[in-house]
């Protein structure tokens, strides 16, 4: 089944994503992993919508929705990101742990 | 053929109401002076809840309807959820007009409209039975709250969590869209009904792995949605760093929009999977299990982690992991009143929270800390207030006749009655129910002995806002008259038909 | 009158609302006023309804539908048969002397009104455990007693014992409360019904399974366990009395902790189905009667040493009850009670009279000067200690029978034993705080009317309510037992010396006690000789008090210390036990809350991995 291949591809891009998320020091990759993260699922959409038990359009339809909307967060995560750096600082994420216990 | 037109679009009127008056705020915050104070939007908001709300009413009741192939469905499933998301909402947009009165560097016209969105995808989260709207419902609520609980800009504590939020948020948004593509590359369908058929097939032509797989995954982005253990980890922190309003918005409205979502899902789409979908790996019980773990674990981690805390507000976020455990128990115990003892419970922990962390708002406002000291002889600076307190953390503990108690109660005789020698796992979780609740009144004893057995800090009285009053006291006699008469809104749920929510409109 | 029965708790609750809501506005003798007549009034209707039921045969009932569950619904309302009445009064009554007596002994204090709500609510929520009709709503009312208990320990909270005692009560007794709720809960399981009669009828009928009866009888006992500070539940009671004395006499001695009792009694069907049942409330209620007697015996504390005694006495009434004798053991709930009571405030107005001092080492000496306080203190003693015709002569000598009748002779003997060792501590305590010298610096003051006329009042049942035994051909256990269909006392014919060896005995504990500490010639605290005469007469009595000291007294201060010991380092060991675990747990908990988002993300992962493995490793291995 053709549709393997593309699993796979959606697999190694979203354990990319996730160990870019878990390991990075810089704040923007990690925001960058979780996009990374989104668009392993919109591979395994399209490849769905295509190869899947019951192929039809709808994977892709789903895909159109979930670029905007990781668009959206990103653009909201590096806002916030902003805000962060302008109080201070730093862009690493390791030192945002004034809140713990 | 069958056009966009031909659609009966006046049953979306509550979300409608809602997106254009958030829509026409941002507009009106546009052309308003940068100077002028925004706080009178909260009226604006207010009224669009209460025509939502008043919309929602009218519709009670009327049997079950869909448009746009499922996408957006009204049953009282939707109606009861959007009705407890509404007032929550309406209670959060009152007690913020005093919030934020000296904060410097606060902007406070995106403040309501974000409100407002955020409430339009809990309300989109409650109505659908189509995984994309889903998606889109719990995304704009998760962006607009990850706005919200940074909304402090210079803030640090502000800023950082909502680093947290989004940055975990983001995390369990693409776990829950990876599981939900492998769910419709084995149903080749988004709609939850066609879903729960097709699955099923699936699972007896050996593509159950990928069928668990998806479940695994969806249940790691709702576990961190509800905010259950182990992925509850954002949760004191985010609470904590979060403006206080916002804090009560995410431990309640986001709380029970992600649980909507979570029942939606679980009871349709991935039925077969709970009911007996056995394969080579996983027994049929896999499922029950993991959420009554999950439940487990919740109740435990966080009672006895907030069992520590110096600070209320981490507290009441420990705390709220606690309860999002004991919501789960219905759930995972899967008994005859499986949808009333939920709804029940949200709704008496919708006032409650709500309650207790407006007094926590006046104390913040007053002392300029939420430590637990800071609480010290509120009895003597303001008794009405220290004794609505007192009811609040008495129901939270559950202690007898607040609302409280008697969701617990009823939750409890739910997981017994289930329970038999096969299933002793729901004996389990009734005990361990019990012994979390037990430790609980460590903490929230501990808050009421500061308030009543300790001197104030200070002569002064406390200075309490109209709007909180209001608050405080709605939340009170909710409280006190929910927990004295249960029947009045057991009545209500127990007419409601849930089934609906769970089979496709004829 | 029973029609009414229903408004009884709702007058103190008016009075505590009233006085909460204007808490400051009220002078103290207002607020006192307030909440006594609202307790009078509850007083007033209770006896009319206990009139009532002497002639009455069924109890009668009201119900006002609460709530559905499913096809069940679960009903609030009240309940009035004999044992309801009778509490009602014994409840009302004593709530109202007690109301007058805090007048007096409360004078002073700013929070006055405060005190008057709390001790308001405390007895609505006895008053309506006492009527409730349903396990459920006893459920809700035996939870606010609790609370009001905490909130009056807790009364004079800048005291760090107070506060401290205040938290263990309230935890200690919560445990016994969880197993009451699952016994709740279990039962309706079982029934379907909170009510009850209907529990009595499924139980009659053979409908809910043997070991089910016994399994929710334990649980219900251990309820009763944690509020009637039965072993091992019971070192909050102690520790209790760092609340204001008429707190101590209402609840820790009359009322409150008398609820465990009562409840084993109004659920007694559900004990007499099951024979273990009733075997644990036996053993658990002796074992803790002799327990505590022999501490109160090493206090020093003069509300330490009566708070023991109440545990001692709960004891003897669970043992009563575990014996089958159903009527011995509301009997001596009845007269304990009152003379219970009656110690207290006259314990109170020692405290008062010496400025708050409540170690008897320094006092002694007072009945030269305080013969009336003294006089209404002997009568509690004569009465606690079972001499005739005092009331707790005949109470105790009915549990005695009913303990001997059961058959276990072991439970007969330990209840002898504490007989005498009652004695012993009630008379050691009057002998050291009214005779010899005066050891005490301060000169006592006097005590205010409005505290000796309550305690006048309660010298009447002290001395009175045991003659209710011997109301011709069996009256007062007839009428108890009337329409219930439980056994008045165990099957069998009461030999006729057991009463007269328990008065052997309580002399006895007397006249040691009287040897050891009541000549005067000992001073407690150095416990040296100071006195090494010659004389015929007392070298005599040195004989026995050397037997004493040998004999009995070294061996049993031994003993009593070895308990004491196991008191507060194993039970409470285990209390604290439990604490730090949960302390450890948490320091593990907050740990991994390290601040750092990705760490965050790490656990959960991994949790969620554990979590699958957990759940289907059995899969993969099996």
């Amino acid at each position: 089944m053709p549709a393997t291949s593309y699993l796979a591809l959606g697999a190694i891009l979203f354990c990319i994503g996730l160990y870019g998320v878990l390991t990075k020091r810089n704040a923007v990759l990690v925001l960058f992993s979780i996009e990374l993260m989104l668009n392993a699922a919109n591979i395994n959409l399209v490849a769905f919508s295509k190869f899947g038990l019951y192929a039809n359009q709808m994977g892709q339809v789903f895909t159109l929705f979930t670029i905007t909307i990781a668009a959206a967060e990103a653009a909201v995560g590096i806002a916030i990101l902003f805000a962060l750096y302008r109080n201070r600082n730093t862009t690493h994420a390791d030192e945002f742990d004034t809140m713990k216990g | 053929m069958k056009t966009l037109i031909d659609f009966d679009w006046t049953v979306m009127a509550p979300e409608l109401t809602i997106a254009g008056m958030a829509a026409l705020l941002s507009v009106i915050d546009l052309f308003l002076h940068p100077n002028k104070d925004r706080r009178f939007f909260m009226w604006p908001t207010l009224i669009a809840i209460g025509t939502a709300i008043g919309f929602v009413a009218t519709q009670w009741g009327k049997p079950a309807y869909q448009i746009l192939a499922d996408t957006y469905r009204v049953d009282d499933f939707a109606f009861v959820f959007k009705m407890i998301l509404l007032i929550g909402t309406a209670l959060v947009a009152v007690i913020s007009y005093g919030a934020f009165r000296r904060e410097k560097g606060f902007a406070e016209g995106e403040y309501y409209y974000l409100l407002l969105v955020a409430l339009l995808g809990g309300m989109v989260m409650t109505s659908s039975g189509d995984l994309i709207t889903l998606f889109v419902g719990l995304e704009l609520l998760s962006i607009a709250t990850y706005i919200l609980v940074g909304m402090r800009k210079r803030a640090i504590t502000s800023n950082e969590a909502a680093w947290k939020n989004v940055v975990l948020g983001g995390v369990a948004s693409a776990f829950i869209l990876y599981g939900m593509s492998f769910l419709y590359g084995l149903t080749g369908s988004t709609n939850l009904f066609t879903m729960k058929e097709r699955l099923g097939e699936a699972l007896t032509s050996g593509y159950d792995l990928y069928a668990w797989l998806a479940l695994f995954l969806i249940v790691f982005g709702f576990g961190f949605k509800v905010a259950v253990a182990p992925f509850h980890m954002w949760v004191p922190d985010v609470y904590q760093g979060a403006p206080t309003p916002i804090t009560a918005f995410l431990a309640v409205i986001s709380k029970t929009a992600a649980f909507a979502l979570m029942l939606r899902v679980f009871l349709t789409g991935f039925l077969p999977l709970f009911q007996g979908g056995g394969g080579t790996l996983v027994d049929e019980e896999t499922g029950g299990r993991l959420l009554l773990t999950m439940a487990g674990l919740s109740m435990i981690l966080g009672t006895v982690i907030a069992l520590r805390q110096q600070d209320a507000k981490r507290l009441l976020a420990y705390s709220s992991i606690a309860q999002a455990g004991v919501i789960l128990v219905p759930m995972a115990t899967w008994g005859p009143f499986l949808f009333p003892s939920t709804v029940y419970y949200l709704v008496g922990y919708l006032f409650t929270t709500l309650g207790a962390f407006t007094v926590l708002m006046l104390i913040e406002g007053d002392a300029g800390d939420s430590k637990l000291s800071s609480f010290a002889g509120l009895s003597r600076r303001a008794p009405l207030t220290a004794g609505a307190m007192a009811l609040f953390l008495l129901s939270l503990a559950g202690i007898p006749v607040t609302v409280g108690f008697f969701g617990k109660f009823y939750i409890l005789m739910n997981a017994i009655v289930t329970g038999s020698p096969e299933h002793w796992a729901m004996y389990l979780i009734a005990g361990i129910m019990l012994m979390t609740t037990v430790a609980s009144y460590f903490y929230y004893f501990g808050i009421i002995r500061m308030m009543y057995f300790r001197p104030p800090q200070r002569r002064e009285g406390l200075r309490v806002p109209v709007g909180a009053m209001m608050v405080i006291g709605i939340a009170f006699i909710a409280t006190l008259g929910l927990g004295l008469m249960p029947q009045w809104i057991l009545g209500i749920l127990g007419n409601l038909d849930w089934g609906a929510a769970l089979s496709p409109v004829k | 009158m029973s029609d009414f029965a229903w408004c009884i708790p709702l007058f103190p609750l008016l009075a505590s609302l009233l006085l909460t809501m204007g808490a400051r506005r009220y002078s103290d003798g207002v607020a006192s006023l307030i909440a006594s007549c609202a307790v009078f009034i509850s007083a007033a209707i209770s006896i009319g309804v206990l009139m009532e039921t002497l002639n009455t045969v069924v109890p009668t009932v009201h119900h006002w539908r609460w709530l559905s569950f499913g096809d069940q619904s679960i009903t609030v309302g009240a309940e009035v048969n004999q044992l309801n009445a009778l509490m009602l009064v014994i409840v009302s009554l004593v709530s109202f002397l007690v109301h007058r007596y805090a007048r007096g002994y409360m004078a002073g204090d700013r929070r006055m009104a405060t005190f008057y709500a709390y001790l308001s609510l405390f007895t609505f929520s006895m008053l309506g455990l006492v009527i409730s009709p349903n396990l459920l709503q006893l459920y809700v009312f035996w939870e606010l007693v609790g609370v009001c208990s905490f909130l009056l320990i807790g009364f004079w909270f800048y005291k760090p014992e107070a506060k401290r005692a205040a938290r263990k009560a309230f935890i200690l007794t919560r445990i016994g409360d969880v197993g009451l709720f699952i016994a709740v809960i279990l039962t309706f399981w079982q029934v379907g019904s909170f009510e009850w009669e209907a529990i009595f009828a499924a139980i009659s009928a053979n409908k809910i399974p043997p070991e089910m009866i016994t399994l929710i009888a334990l649980l219900i006992f251990v309820g009763a366990v944690g509020k009637s500070g039965q072993f091992p539940l019971h070192s909050w009671l102690p520790d209790a009395m760092e609340g204001p004395t008429p707190v101590s006499a209402l609840i820790h001695a009359a009322t409150m902790v008398a609820a465990g009792a009562y409840l084993v009694a109004r659920a007694f069907p559900i004990f007499a189905a099951s024979d273990v049942a009733l075997g644990t409330v036996a053993y658990v209620g002796a074992f803790t009667a002799i327990f505590a007697a022999t501490i109160g015996l090493v206090q020093n504390d003069i509300k330490r040493i009566l708070a023991w005694s109440t545990v001692s006495q709960l004891g003897y009434m669970m043992l009563a009850l575990g014996s089958s004798g159903y009527v011995a053991g509301i009997f001596h709930l009845t007269t304990h009670a009152s003379f219970k009571a009656l110690l207290f405030l006259a314990a109170g107005a020692i405290i008062t009279m010496l400025h708050h001092e409540q170690d008897i080492r320094r006092m002694g000496g007072l009945w030269k000067s305080q013969r009336r306080i003294g006089w209404l203190f002997l009568i509690g003693c004569l009465a606690i200690t079972g001499i005739p015709p005092f009331s707790g002569f005949f109470s105790k000598e009915e549990i005695l029978t009913a303990a001997w009748l059961s058959g276990r002779v072991d439970l007969f003997l330990v209840g002898v034993v504490t007989a005498f060792l009652t004695a012993l501590y009630i008379f050691r305590l009057f002998f050291l705080v009214f005779m010899g010298e005066e050891r005490g610096k301060i000169a006592p003051s006097q005590i205010p009317r409005v505290m000796i006329w309550p305690m006048v009042l309660l010298t009447i049942p002290a001395i009175g309510a045991g003659f209710l035994a011997w109301i011709p051909a069996h009256g007062f256990s007839d009428w108890l037992t009337k329409g219930t269909g439980i056994l008045a006392a165990p099957q069998g014919e009461a030999p006729g010396w057991i009463p007269l060896l328990t008065l052997l005995l309580s002399l006895a504990g007397v006249g040691v006690a009287w040897l050891r500490y009541g000549r005067g010639a000992v001073t407690i605290p150095s416990q040296s000789q100071s006195v090494t005469g010659i004389h015929h007469l007392l070298s005599r009595a040195y004989f026995v008090d050397d037997l004493y000291r040998w004999g009995i007294g070294k061996p049993y201060r031994w003993l009593s210390i070895l308990l004491s010991w196991v008191d507060q380092q194993i039970i409470s060991g285990i209390v604290s036990g439990v604490g730090a675990l949960f302390q450890a747990g948490g320091r593990i908990g907050s740990r991994m809350q390290n601040g750092q988002a990705q760490t965050y993300a790490l656990v959960s992962l991994l949790g969620l991995v554990i979590v699958i493995v957990g759940l289907t490793a059995g899969r993969w291995f099996g």
